[in-house]
């Protein structure tokens, strides 16, 4: 069952969304018998039922490899998966922290896309050993000797290194075995020394409660320790420990160089945060491992559930969430028109989203989300100092404030050459500058631009894969704060402020947003027994108007013979539909209405 | 006259019975109907269905009699029925004989009031409407035409057979056998109405002298969604064409197009004499529908026929829409077998809330209203407040609370609050 540490390799698979990562993971599950073929079910790792139904992986996963290599020594290989979305590259970065090298996937057909690239120079940041890998190979599209090319010119990486392979028909998966073998270190450390494990995730289990995830730099683990949590300072006689497989298999040590569980008993996930070292509480070590910087929100969104009564559910929801996801943040936040709910940060729009579902879908919650927002630095006159508002409802007056700052980002667009007019025009019309363009091969280019990530956030992404056909692929990174003149776009219904539909913007925009929102409202406002204006303002100053007419007519059909029961029925439903409108003064507004931001078409 | 809260079972003051059969389905409709070779030709199935019906009347006197008595006018007697409605379907299509078999069944089992009220619904057109001076003799005192519009493109848009001139047709044979109350029912909000047509529809049918005249708001629900029909469901399956007509009709419907149509129908139907009993129901006095008054005043109705729906004053029950179970019950194939009552189901009993507010909904469909204090109780109180502050409501001189015009528009926004 030991394996010495010379034998242990740790390692990740990186790769840009859809290239394959986790078809081959399965591969290499099968091939070393660590799951059986009968019992295999395509991405084993990716156990979330969102994370199969939008092919993605959404939380990083590792499982151990028993691998009897062609020297006739068995290695003990760790596979931590990654995330392949542009909005988790916090994930994978905290994922290659625990490793010394990575499995590099890259579509034969495809090519390098932008995850690729962002995947790469996080990988080369932790000096990992990078084995490149075509896959798809079998597809009749794939052109591996241009794919290596492109390797070869932005990566410096020699086609001598690429492995051939194809995940789906098992081609090349004893190959990527054999260099995880030969050209990957194992881990260093000493067993003997002081234990220091680096928590790199967590998950919370009713019966174990946290259940970290460490990899050991140092010393030896054994099954009745008592460890120490070096940054909370809590101890806790551990309950069990062990590997994955990829369900957790207790063992009865751990040492220098391995990954594997902790189940610590703790039942708060804030004495056993991600980043913090572990260590024998009887023999502790002098200083920890460098952590992780927190993972910083980016997109700002208020959560609030539908029925008022469901908030301490909600509340609850949240913490058990932010056991396993400590990447979003959450706090207690009220709003006129929604009520009590939560001012949550995500790493992104898409995280935003899966962690809405997740809430709605393990813990049965129906809830609304404000439109997304991101943080704004705000200086206010007469050297008051600056304040942060993620938040447009709680922006300062217009009076008080000396500037506003938003954030930007530098965007990555790989496209082919064709797309470049139409993706300039895209970034341009959201206002962004074009920094520079490189050609990867004589068909696809790597244009960066700059612009603000409130732009980002709304619809960039998904036009960007519309106007290019879905050939374009992006990645971001922040890029500092920049002033500009940015307003705070009022919604006023039947003269009432709604809270939960203001809107910082762009001073020359705030027009044309003020009347596509007032349009999209008219749409989903019904009418009510009197006629209702709705207005969007800056300040006292109304920038578009549009009014929804009084309702003249409600009847139902006639009240024939003894069909009583149904026309009940059918007032109840009228009455649920009104009972989960929220008011607003004295006009009834149903929860799709606070989407409307989203919902605003193009023009 | 009050709604009266009935908390106690008690005998039916009315009987309806379901006639299933047309010779074409409208797509609007809702009702339980069969057409095709069901209703017309060698294989039609009106005569299994008019024997199951003379049966289940039976049985259902049967029980009756056993809980209130059989009918009668001495002591430890139940009063006889006030009223006879004949629905549908096309309840003209039947044979003269098999409609006064009918109404004798009734007469005989529920006993029927002197000046009892015999109303039979039908068709205009010449091979629909049945023969008018048999219907009097057997005992129909009140016809209800179903016209639904003067304009012949409408018409065929709602997939009537009959043409505008057959409702003068039927109207004046009706007139001509004596029938004492002659009732026109029109649709509103119909796709491709324009106020223009529906203004020349009201006069055509004011000029034809009703003494009745209903508008019904066409409104297109979706029966299937609404989980009605089931195996023991109230309704039958919507058909896929229906399903698509009604799509693309809700599309030409218009809210504020109604209402006008609807003012516009209160004045004038106002100035030719008739008075509006009910949101959609005017007639010259005497002659309001006694049949719909008991449900609205909720008084007992006992029903037979497939869908047909029937309250006791304190429970309301259904028959299953669907044919076979019902004939299958009532005439079994194997003779040894007795008749038993078609399949079915109970709604669940209201609470005296539920109730109260179920009274309150159906007396505010009439002129009359509903007694203040009545709606003075809370929780109806604060809807009270609500609907006289929105100019829904009025209150008369004799301490009532009735809609106002706009309030009759408007009346689901008060009863989605009382409910």
């Amino acid at each position: 069952m030991t394996i010495p540490q010379d034998r242990l390799r740790n390692f990740s698979i990186i790769a840009h969304i859809d290239h394959g990562k986790s078809t081959l993971a399965d591969r290499l599950l099968e091939f070393t018998h660590t799951i059986e073929a009968r019992q295999m079910h395509s991405q084993v790792l990716d156990s979330m039922d969102l994370e199969r139904e939008k092919g993605i992986t959404i939380k990083a996963r590792a499982v151990r490899l028993d691998y009897p290599a062609r020297d006739g020594k068995t290695y003990g290989l760790n596979l931590i998966d990654t995330p392949g979305h542009v909005d988790f590259s916090y994930e994978v970065s905290r994922s290659l922290q625990a490793c010394e090298g990575a499995i590099l996937v890259v579509d034969a057909a495809q090519g390098i896309e932008a995850q690729t690239l962002a995947n790469v120079h996080l990988a080369l940041r932790e000096n990992l050993t990078i084995i490149p890998v075509l896959n798809k190979i079998d597809l009749p599209s794939a052109q591996p000797d241009l794919v290596m090319d492109e390797l070869e010119n932005v990566l410096a990486i020699p086609r001598e290194e690429v492995i051939l392979a194809s995940a789906k028909e098992g081609r090349g998966i004893e190959d990527i075995l054999e260099a995880i073998v030969a050209r990957i270190p194992p881990p260093k450390g000493d067993p003997a020394a002081p234990l220091k494990g680096l928590i790199f995730d967590s998950h919370y289990d009713a019966y174990k409660g946290v259940v970290v995830h460490v990899r050991l730099a140092a010393g030896t683990l054994h099954a009745h320790d008592t460890i120490r949590l070096m940054a909370s300072g809590v101890e806790s006689e551990l309950l069990e420990l062990g590997v994955f497989r990829p369900q957790l298999v207790p063992v009865k040590e751990l040492r220098a160089g391995e990954v594997g569980y902790v189940a610590t008993g703790l039942k708060s996930v804030r004495d056993a945060q991600v980043g913090d070292t572990v260590t024998d509480a009887s023999r502790p070590a002098t200083t920890p491992l460098p952590g992780y910087q927190e993972a910083k929100s980016l997109v700002f969104a208020g959560i609030y559930p539908i029925s008022g009564e469901d908030y301490p559910l909600l509340r609850e929801a949240l913490e058990k969430l932010h056991l396993n996801d400590a990447s979003f943040t959450y706090e207690p936040e009220s709003s006129v028109a929604l009520g009590f709910g939560f001012r949550c940060g995500f790493l992104g729009l898409l995280h935003m989203e899966i962690v809405q579902e997740r809430l709605e879908r393990e813990f049965s919650l129906e809830l609304i989300a404000s439109a997304p927002s991101v943080e704004y630095r705000v200086v206010l006159t007469l050297g008051r100092g600056t304040v942060n508002v993620d938040n447009p409802a709680l922006m300062p007056n217009a009076g008080e404030i000396e500037a506003i700052e938003e954030p930007w980002v530098r965007v990555g667009v790989i496209t082919p050459s064709q797309y470049i007019g139409a993706l300039m025009d895209l970034s341009t019309g959201h206002r962004g500058t074009f920094v520079g363009m490189e050609y990867l091969d004589p068909q696809r280019v790597l244009i960066t631009f700059e612009m603000p990530l409130a732009e980002l956030i709304v619809d960039y992404y998904d036009q960007l894969k519309s106007r290019s056909q879905g050939y374009a692929s992006m990645d971001y990174e922040e890029a500092g704060y920049r002033a500009a003149p940015l307003v705070k776009l009022d919604v006023l219904v039947a003269g009432e402020p709604v809270d939960a539909l203001s809107l910082i913007v762009h001073r020359d925009n705030a027009q044309s947003i003020g009347r596509r929102l007032t349009a999209a409202l008219k749409e989903l406002i019904p009418r009510q027994m009197f006629e209702v204006p709705i207005q969007a303002a800056i300040g006292s100053n109304v920038v578009a108007r549009e009014t929804v007419r009084a309702l003249r007519k409600n009847v139902l059909a006639k009240c024939y013979g003894g069909d009583i029961t149904r026309k009940r029925k059918l007032l109840e439903k009228q009455k649920e539909g009104k009972q989960r409108m929220k008011r607003i003064g004295s006009v009834e507004i149903p929860q799709d209405a606070f989407l409307a931001v989203l919902r605003m078409d193009e023009g | 006259m009050a709604p009266s809260v009935v908390d106690a079972p008690s005998p039916p003051v009315g009987l309806y019975v379901h006639f299933p059969f047309c010779v074409s389905i409208c797509p609007y409709c809702d009702f339980v109907v069969l057409a095709g070779s069901d209703t017309l030709g060698p294989r039609n199935r009106i005569a299994s269905y008019v024997d199951a019906v003379l049966t289940e009347l039976d049985l259902r006197a049967d029980v009756v009699d056993e809980r209130f008595g059989r009918p009668g006018r001495t002591a430890g007697r139940r009063a006889p029925l006030a009223s006879l409605y004949l629905g549908g379907g096309t309840p003209s299509l039947l044979a003269p004989d098999d409609l006064a078999g009918i109404v004798e069944r009734v007469r005989r089992r529920f006993g029927l009031a002197d000046g009892a009220e015999v109303t039979v619904e039908a068709n205009p057109g010449p091979d629909e409407r049945g023969d008018v001076f048999l219907q009097r003799d057997a005992g129909i005192s009140r016809i209800s035409f179903g016209a639904q519009s003067f304009n012949a493109a409408e018409l065929g848009q709602l997939g009537r057979r009959h043409s505008p001139g057959d409702v003068a047709d039927a109207v004046d044979a009706a007139r001509a056998a004596g029938i004492g109350s002659i009732n026109i029912d029109l649709l509103y909000d119909v796709p491709g109405q324009s106020l223009a047509s529906w203004t020349d529809s009201l006069e055509r049918a004011i000029a034809l002298g009703p003494d009745h005249v209903s508008l019904y708001a066409l409104v297109l629900d979706d029966p299937d969604a609404e989980g009605l029909t089931g195996p023991s469901g109230d309704h039958l399956p919507t058909s896929a064409g229906a399903r698509r007509w009604r799509e693309r009709a809700r599309v030409a419907q218009d809210d504020d197009r109604a209402a006008a149509m609807y003012h516009f129908a209160v004045h004038r139907l106002t100035e030719a004499g008739f008075h509006g009993y009910e949101l959609s129901n005017w007639a010259r006095p005497g002659h309001e529908s006694r049949h719909n008054l008991a449900y609205w005043e909720r008084r007992p109705v006992e029903a037979v026929g497939p869908g047909a729906h029937a309250f006791d004053g304190l429970d309301r029950r259904w028959t299953a829409a669907r044919l076979d179970g019902y004939i299958a019950a009532l005439r079994p194939a194997d003779h040894a077998v007795p008749p038993s009552l078609p399949p079915g189901g109970v709604e669940p009993r209201l609470d005296p809330t539920a109730a109260a507010a179920e009274a309150l909904i159906l007396g505010l469909r009439l002129e009359a209203g509903v007694p203040l204090l009545a709606f003075l109780e809370p929780p109806f109180d604060e809807t009270l407040a609500w609907a006289d502050a929105a100019g829904l409501v009025e209150q008369t001189t004799d301490g009532r609370v009735r809609f106002t015009t706009n309030g009759r528009l408007l009346s689901n926004e008060v009863f989605a609050r009382l409910i």
